[in-house]
């Protein structure tokens, strides 16, 4: 916003009684903000342009004629502006009267109901009875293609969706046609959202109900969800996103915004792909023993077993690494090999990757990676060789007839067959699910996924990020970088690392790249890892 | 503060006498054998009369095509403080919000009346009834069909002439 020239002016006006310094250029809404007022808005959205017509941000600024939009009036030296004025107030309740006059008032069945604006402003500053006397006027719904269902009824226009298709994904698919009372927002003609890459932020930008997920509907209530800060799993971009669970499942995927990242947006494939978190048939407990010696164990008696076998095993070591899992459970991983092979340990993983990268025009930060893992760079900056084709399958040979030691950590090893790892020494697996080419292991341990534990990812930026635990784990699985960490602790006799901050302490000072990176400096929003360790 | 303790003084042993008291309560007896005042149904085949506002086991109000009211708006289960309503929400064949599943575990249930008070379409009630023995314990978890088959009157929670008791 102060990108104008003039970066170190600031402006000094009186809001509500108080004063406050803002840059120049900060608009009466964001002067607002910064004093914890907020000015009801509709139209205004940080990253989209304000045209100023839904009319609610109205606010009194002493000197002018009439209200003035608080989303493109500037403050200004020496205002006296006032947001909560019975003037303002006694607009705000008309607008919303207006608001209300066709809105069809369907909070019960509408997926919005919770989490809407307009629903919160009539709460706060709305008539307590609505005087309309006139039936309203009905339009269904419609549907857009892609995830996006258009409920006409409920729209307050405020184009947002329009907007952000126009400037942000910069591919016109929506407008508003018709006037007045008829108006509505459509699609030119059959097209639709269908096929747009970006398209679902529509849903997360509508300030009521109109535009709602397919996916979503009518799934959960908003107040019944647990929002977690977390890292988008889909792609090596990390957007930043909170997982909405219910019912310990994931119910839906929603951007957290971080404008060093993805602004206020993620892709639609990203979106989409949540299903897997809440796979069943997970692995729960550890299991020790080849083939019909298998017999679970529990998490004590499998490590000491493991530790033992580690001590006594010959043989260099094989490490498939996986990048779905934490920059923690990696380094855990490289460490136990430098401890088993004294050195050098073959460290791979692989990646699915797409054939192409999409990236969002309005925004160019954000682009839809070619790696549809979200840690293949903390992977490859860790030591991990890139493995296989872009499925994510083969260039295993090594691995798989290795005769001495193998990890694999995460990788499901879904193309692999039966006879993987049958000459090794010693295979541990450590994983999600149970497969087929795991039948060799000497070791089943299961570990959590993203969502079920604390952790950290390094994204295409180089930057890295944390996520949080917002799913239960299921029986006894336990976090890779706690077993790893703790096998590792064994054989150097020395502390269990407790925590994911204490498994991060250890990864950096064990890898210069992450060298003087802290948990507490990564915090919600992610650091940069200095830019010389970081490649490509 | 400390509690104060009033003293009573009894008469003295010879100068009491009970007779009046005696009396008394033997008078009471003899009119309740010329007039007795019943107390005692002969339940069952005697039916007690309960009040409008009795809180009895729930039921699921139905459309004229015999749909469920219920539109699955999730106020039930959010307001309950018994957290005794399961209600997972989807949509019928003519694009209707309705309630795959509505649950109530009756055992859970405090019978506060809350979740009528709060449902927006009047779908589910409490009801002016008490006869709920069953012969297994899983039968007091009532389905949504469960519910929409009782046809026990509902609860009025509130007089409809004076809602704010005026």
């Amino acid at each position: 916003m102060a990108d104008n020239g003039r970066k170190a002016e600031t402006v000094t006006l009186t809001m509500d009684g108080q004063e406050v310094t803002v840059p120049r250029g900060t608009s009466l809404l964001h002067a607002a903000e910064s004093i914890g007022t907020e000015v009801p808005h509709y139209c205004y959205h940080p990253g989209l342009s304000a045209p100023a017509q839904c009319r609610i941000c109205l606010v009194e600024v002493e000197g002018a004629p009439k209200l003035q939009p608080s989303c493109v009036t500037m403050a200004a030296e020496g205002q006296v502006v006032h947001t909560d004025s019975p003037a303002a107030k006694r607009m705000r309740q008309g607008v919303l009267e207006f608001y209300l006059v066709n809105h069809p008032l369907d909070c019960p069945i509408c997926d919005m109901s919770g989490e809407c604006m307009l629903q919160d402003y009539v709460f706060d500053e709305g008539r307590e009875k609505g005087r309309g006397r006139e039936p309203k006027r009905v339009f269904g719904r419609d549907d857009f293609g892609g995830d996006v269902l258009y409920y006409g009824d409920r729209c307050v226009m405020c184009t947002r969706c329009v907007r952000f298709m126009d400037e942000v994904a910069r591919d016109s698919r929506l407008t508003v046609v018709e006037r007045g009372s008829r108006a509505v927002i459509d699609t030119f003609f059959d097209r639709g959202l269908e096929g747009a890459s970006f398209a679902g932020n529509v849903v997360d930008i509508c300030p009521v109900g109109a535009l709602v997920s397919k996916d979503f509907l009518h799934k959960a209530r908003a107040w019944d969800l647990d929002h977690t800060p977390s890292i988008c799993p889909n792609c090596s971009h990390g957007c930043n996103i909170e997982l909405h669970t219910r019912d310990n499942l994931v119910q839906r995927l929603k951007p957290r915004e971080n404008q060093e990242v993805n602004g206020h947006w993620m892709c639609d494939y990203g979106r989409a792909n949540y299903e897997w978190m809440n796979r069943p048939g997970r692995l729960e407990a550890p299991a020790v023993g080849r083939g019909s010696d298998r017999r679970a164990a529990d998490w004590r008696e499998a490590l000491e077993l493991l530790f033992a076998s580690l001590s006594a095993a010959e043989g260099d070591v094989a490490l498939v690494g996986s990048a779905t899992c934490s920059n923690e459970a990696l380094a855990g991983l490289v460490a136990l090999g430098e401890e088993m092979s004294g050195g050098e340990a073959g460290r791979v993983f692989r990646s699915p990757r797409a054939a192409d990268e999409v990236p969002l025009p309005g925004f160019p930060l954000l682009v839809r990676r070619r790696d549809l893992v979200p840690n293949s760079d903390g992977a490859e900056l860790l030591g991990f060789e890139r493995a296989g084709n872009d499925d994510g399958q083969g260039g295993l040979e090594h691995a798989a007839e290795h005769g001495g030691v193998v990890i694999v950590l995460g990788d499901e090893l879904v193309d692999q067959g039966e006879e993987f790892g049958a000459n090794a020494s010693l295979f541990v697996y450590l994983g999600t699910f149970d497969t087929a080419a795991a039948a060799n292991a000497d070791f089943v341990l299961p570990i959590t996924t993203f969502a079920e534990e604390e952790g950290s990812f390094v994204n295409a930026q180089g930057r890295v990020q944390r996520f949080q635990q917002g799913l239960r784990p299921p029986e006894s699985a336990r976090p890779a970088w706690l077993v790893l960490g703790a096998l590792v602790a064994a054989l150097r006799g020395e502390e269990t690392p407790g925590s994911a901050p204490e498994a991060f302490a250890r990864l950096a000072d064990a890898h210069p790249a992450f060298e003087g990176l802290t948990w507490e400096a990564v915090g919600d929003r992610g650091a940069a890892l200095i830019a010389e360790a970081v490649h490509g | 503060m400390a509690i104060s303790v009033k003293v009573m003084r009894r008469p003295e042993a010879g100068r009491m006498s009970y007779m009046r008291a005696t009396l008394k309560g033997m008078s009471l007896t003899f009119r309740h054998m010329v007039r007795p005042t019943k107390v005692t149904l002969e339940y069952p085949e005697e039916q007690p009369e309960l009040s409008p506002r009795w809180r009895g086991t729930h039921r699921m109000e139905v459309h004229a095509d015999g749909r469920p009211k219920c539109v699955a708006c999730g106020l039930c289960p959010t307001v309950c403080p018994a957290n005794c309503i399961r209600l997972v929400g989807g949509e019928d064949d003519q694009g209707n919000r309705y309630p795959i599943v509505y649950e109530i575990d009756e055992f859970r249930c405090i019978f506060c009346g809350m979740c009528q008070e709060v449902c927006p379409v009047e779908a589910i009630h409490v009801g002016q009834h008490f006869e709920n023995a069953e012969y297994g314990r899983d039968r007091f978890v009532y389905d949504l069909d469960r519910l929409m088959e009782q046809d026990h009157p509902v609860t009025q929670l509130w007089d409809p002439s004076d809602p704010r008791s005026e």
